[in-house]
């Protein structure tokens, strides 16, 4: 089978000032469909970049990344914006939702780049992943108009809609009181079951283990080298 | 998308409306000041050839010079040559005329007295208010009788008809002359205003009034079919082939009015440049603010790339948003424009014409400063960093 993440000797190197920082120093791990894995570590370990290089927000010094098989060394950014909007489902930690526009439109906003959507089928299907987390009923509310944990609702309605490869999240709870978190978990296992591959990116021991499977990196390695 | 373009364009324009009108108060005045100069330039000029053709348009007045070579060439005789020599000329009527003053009872009035023959009233489409223009033997016989503008009758008989009247007309001294006729108000001429002239016999002016050694103005009318700009030309260059181009003057009502237009257009698209400097101003503000947008929103630029917006949509978006706000601010800088022609036509008493081809233009034009000053900072927001515009508070 293969992996719907492949990543292989990954390095990211950033020049700051005179001296260049290894924020990621030869990474290679594999991320299989229907997995729900936690992407471990403190903070300054280079989880973050491990983040945006699987969600193509970034590109690698070297090595090689495959998602769902395509290989994104050389691609320009319209190719990555492609492979974001068709393959990955972001969920940040501070939501990241449009203000001015209501709930439902957030939701509705990636397929309009994904082109060949109708404008009804658009309306159907953001309505249907609002509902499926649980937030029909507040869909024409702007985004301050809802709390916290149904801000990270319509979010992952948002990343759910466009039917990704692999749902990112980057400390999706991070922003959140226990209680939310815990349900916002409770919603990302209640996906994985339905099908969905999940990664979770977090500093939070607790959340991190309460997936399936830890990759835990530090200092731009992985502890437990994954096994190509 | 285009269509959602322009939903999201509007949204950003409602929600800081105070700044989407100053930003847009550049290329508004900037529209509104070139609709209202064009669109006051086509009425002027509409109303300045109407004018001038309502006096005539297919006549021409040709007056010779006062140098010697004249005297022999333009003779009485010199309107026959004319209408021999060229088909395209109906009529030549000799014309004399000076400054008089003349008195009844104890009214005394200065006028312009003009003598000249008996079909000149036919011609020139003189109406008659009272009695009738002179005839061929009052002429020939130089007879003293005169025909009143309608201004003259009025001032000097108030009460009564003037015709059958006599009037005194002062040339060293006066002399006593008959009315025969008093005109119906009539629009001013080139060289006529009819209301308060006087007319007499050629002759009797020619005898009586001043020793007349040539002609002073031949009336010339052009026969119906030809173009008096045309006919003007050809008979320019007859006579500067006769006399000589110093020895004479040649106006026409058809070449005045063309003369007119060509200042008038002159002087509009001169003022629709300045215009048009004020619009490239506009221009400069509306990329002011656009960059000022792309920069407010680098937030919202990060989350639309993460969720897969392509360099190409975010710069469609923004360009958008530029055409969309230099249109708004077009079609109210038209409004405004028309509103203000509008009002100063009314004041000034011309015709109101809007002009179709200045809205047009005014139009693209908004939408071409769109989409060159909304390029730069559309292009800007296109090659904005995903992670860094993603992180940025």
């Amino acid at each position: 089978m293969t992996p719907l993440i492949y990543m292989q000797d990954i390095c990211r190197y950033y020049v700051v000032g005179d001296s260049i920082v290894k924020a990621l120093d030869g990474v290679s791990m594999k991320v299989y469909k229907k997995e729900f894995v936690a992407i471990m570590g403190p903070s300054g370990s280079g989880k973050s970049t491990m983040m945006n290089l699987i969600g193509c927000l970034d590109t690698p010094t070297s090595g090689k990344i495959l998602i769902d098989g395509d290989d994104t060394q050389g691609m320009d950014e319209t190719r990555l914006a492609y492979i974001r909007n068709r393959r990955i489902g972001f969920v940040f930690q501070q939501f990241n939702l449009l203000g001015k526009i209501s709930a439902l439109e957030n939701v509705i906003t990636p397929m309009l780049y994904t082109g060949g959507i109708s404008s009804s089928e658009r309306r159907e299907r953001a309505e249907h992943a609002l509902e499926r987390v649980g937030l029909k009923e507040r869909m024409k509310h702007l985004p301050n108009e809802l709390s916290g944990g149904q801000k990270q609702r319509v979010a992952i309605a948002r990343a759910l809609v466009t039917r990704p490869s692999i749902i990112l999240a980057d400390e999706p709870t991070g922003a959140l009181d226990t209680k939310t978190s815990d349900q916002i978990m409770e919603l990302f296992n209640e996906l994985n079951e339905e099908g969905n591959t999940i990664a979770i990116v977090t500093h939070n021991e607790e959340i991190g283990n309460s997936c399936r499977r830890q990759i835990r990196i530090r200092d731009g390695k992985l502890e437990e080298p994954d096994v190509l | 998308m285009f269509f959602e373009n322009v939903k999201l364009a509007l949204k950003a324009m409602k929600g800081n409306k105070m700044r989407t009108i100053l930003s847009l108060l550049g290329i508004i005045i900037g529209v509104a000041s070139v609709i209202t100069i064009l669109n006051l330039g086509n009425s002027a000029t509409g109303s300045i050839t109407s004018s001038i053709s309502s006096s005539g348009y297919n006549i021409l007045y040709l007056s010779p010079g006062s140098g010697s070579r004249n005297t022999d060439t333009f003779n009485e005789l010199f309107g026959q040559t004319l209408t021999e020599n060229f088909e395209e000329i109906d009529t030549v009527m000799p014309t004399v005329s000076s400054s008089t003053r003349i008195r009844q009872g104890n009214e005394i009035t200065s006028c312009q007295i003009m003598g000249v023959e008996t079909d000149y009233g036919n011609n020139m489409d003189c109406e008659l208010e009272y009695g009738s223009w002179f005839d061929y033997t009052d002429n020939i016989f130089k007879r003293q009788v005169v025909v009143l503008g309608s201004e003259i009758a009025e001032s000097l008989f108030p009460a009564c008809d003037a015709v059958g009247n006599y009037v005194s007309i002062f040339r060293n001294q006066s002399k006593r002359y008959l009315v025969v006729g008093v005109l119906a108000e009539k629009d001013s001429t080139l060289s006529t205003s009819y209301n308060t002239s006087i007319f007499i016999p050629y002759n009797t002016f020619a005898q009586r009034f001043q020793n007349v050694s040539s002609v002073g103005t031949y009336v010339i009318t052009v026969a119906e079919g030809y173009d008096p700009v045309k006919v003007t030309d050809k008979l320019t260059e007859y006579l500067d082939n006769l006399v000589g181009s110093d020895n004479y003057s040649l106006m026409s009502s058809a070449s005045l009015a063309e003369m007119a237009s060509s200042i008038t257009g002159t002087l509009s698209s001169f003022l629709a440049a300045i215009g048009g400097i004020s619009l490239l101003v506009g221009g400069i503000g509306i990329m002011n603010i656009m960059l000022v947008s792309v920069a407010e929103r680098t937030k919202e630029i990060g989350i639309r790339k993460a969720l897969g917006a392509p360099p190409r949509i975010i710069k469609g978006q923004f360009l958008t948003e530029a055409i969309t706000l230099t249109l708004t601010g077009g079609i109210l800088g038209i409004g405004l424009g028309i509103g203000i022609s509008r009002i100063v036509t009314g004041m000034a008493g011309w015709t109101f014409s809007v002009s179709l081809s200045a809205c047009i233009l005014s139009v693209a034009f908004s939408m071409a400063i769109g989409v060159f000053f909304g390029l730069y900072p559309a292009a800007k927001a296109a090659k904005m960093d995903p992670i860094e515009s993603l992180n940025y508070e």
